[in-house]
């Protein structure tokens, strides 16, 4: 009998196809099913997320207690986010806490259990009380909303699904890939969130002041402060300014008051209270989630 | 981000050397069949020829790496289930590389023939989650040396 190993083509046992092609297939395939997931999740997060008990959120929050760059300038700031918190009806059981930071930033931002941080680089820049009672009625206004809860919580189950797919994967990168671009979708407020709080915000400087005016002084501040590198409207979470101005322009022709309307000056002292330290405080933006 | 950046380097480094290194390996197969053409290795059992001869046992082994960019294709099949491409050519190749060396050796001692050729296939980093798989491919058979 005669034995031999003839020469058998290439290609039987393997595929020719340029595995780059299967590549794009796949991780496409993935991204389009992560996305849908997610939007679905995030759905599902808003719709219960009006469930969670705020005193549940103040208990997440508790071990963050932080303290004062200057103790003057938050009592100022609580009682006025306390008048304002009247003006919009906020359930008895939210409560409002005002932080005020030392620190450059022209930014100001509501996070979980009612935390409201403020720092001095808005401060400064804000011309009367009109438009300071606009930033922390814009922020209660999340509060109330309950936007801080519903993002943690979009952010928090996100990155837990996401964690159960690259588990899939078994693969330590993937891992903390996906879990941060998850993470990442979470801090940031949704765009109807944020014309809702505007206008809610708007609503409560009427009760509070019988007027809006000085509030688009606010978004003259922002306006100013990135005219020269906005991005379009589109790609950033916040209503383009232009627009904002524009609403509070509108919503004040709705109202009907006193020909002669007389801004609200900021407190005398109110320049004294920034306080500049040499040192910086460990800002509540650091260390609240 | 830094994460992102560290794993797209990573998988451009394992498509990049992964796809330099199966060719050059496959080039390499290729001309060795050819030249080992002489010494079938079959899978029959019973010798085969009628004169008196000598037999030796001969086996060829070989450990093959998968790199970076085949595991990451291979685990998004673990999620959509079909072939496994990126493994089919990694398996081909050891199972080959090993019939060749092991008629490498059947060469050295003159053999004309190998016959009850078997294979077996083992992970090298079977279980440890995280790790790089290898796999190996041990091929044994008997010789017949005239």
């Amino acid at each position: 009998m005669q034995y031999s190993n003839p020469h058998i083509p290439e290609g039987i046992n393997t595929s020719q196809q340029n595995p780059l092609r299967e590549f794009a297939i796949l991780t496409g395939g993935l991204l389009v099913i992560v996305v849908v997931v997610a939007l679905g999740l995030s759905l599902l997060v808003d719709h219960f997320a009006n469930r969670i008990p705020f005193s549940a959120e103040k208990a997440l929050t508790r071990r963050f207690e932080t303290t004062t760059a200057s103790q003057e300038m938050e009592t100022y700031l609580n009682t006025l986010a306390q008048q304002l918190a009247q003006a919009q009806d906020l359930p008895p059981e939210f409560s409002i806490k005002v932080h005020y930071v030392d620190a450059d930033t022209i930014n100001a931002f509501a996070t979980l259990g009612g935390n409201i941080v403020m720092f001095r680089g808005i401060l400064e820049r804000l011309p009367n009380e009109n438009s300071l009672a606009m930033v922390l009625a814009h922020e209660i206004a999340h509060i109330k909303h309950r936007d801080p809860i519903r993002g943690a919580g979009r952010g928090v189950v996100i990155a837990l699904a996401l964690t159960t797919v690259s588990a899939t994967l078994s693969n330590a990168v993937t891992d903390q890939v996906l879990a941060s671009g998850g993470l990442l979708t979470a801090l940031q407020f949704s765009r109807e969130q944020e014309s809702e709080a505007d206008a809610t915000a708007l609503e409560s400087l009427t009760r509070h002041y019988g007027h809006v005016d000085g509030a688009d002084a606010l978004f003259e501040v922002l306006e100013k402060e990135s005219s020269s590198m906005a991005p379009p409207e589109f790609f950033n979470s916040h209503p383009g300014t232009e627009t904002r101005i524009e609403r509070i322009h509108q919503f004040a022709t709705t109202l009907t008051g006193p020909e002669k309307i007389e801004l609200t000056p900021l407190p005398p002292r109110f320049s004294d209270w920034f306080k500049r330290k040499e040192k910086k405080p460990a800002g509540a933006s650091q260390r609240l989630p | 981000m830094q994460d992102l950046i560290t794993f797209l380097v990573l998988l451009t480094f394992g498509y990049g050397f992964g796809r330099v290194i199966e060719a050059r390996h496959y080039k390499s197969i290729i001309s060795r069949e050819n030249k080992f053409r002489g010494i079938p290795a079959v899978a029959i059992k019973v010798p085969p020829l009628g004169r008196p001869f000598t037999v030796a046992l001969v086996q060829g082994n070989v450990v093959i790496s998968v790199d970076y960019f085949k595991r990451f294709l291979a685990g998004l099949r673990n999620l959509f289930g079909g072939r496994v491409t990126s493994y089919e050519s990694l398996l081909d190749r050891a199972r080959r590389e090993a019939i060749l060396r092991m008629k490498e050796q059947a060469a050295s001692q003159g053999a004309k023939l190998i016959f009850n050729v078997k294979l077996t296939t083992s992970s090298i980093s079977q279980g440890r989650r995280g790790q790089i798989g290898s796999v190996e491919v041990l091929a044994y058979g008997t010789a017949i040396i005239e």
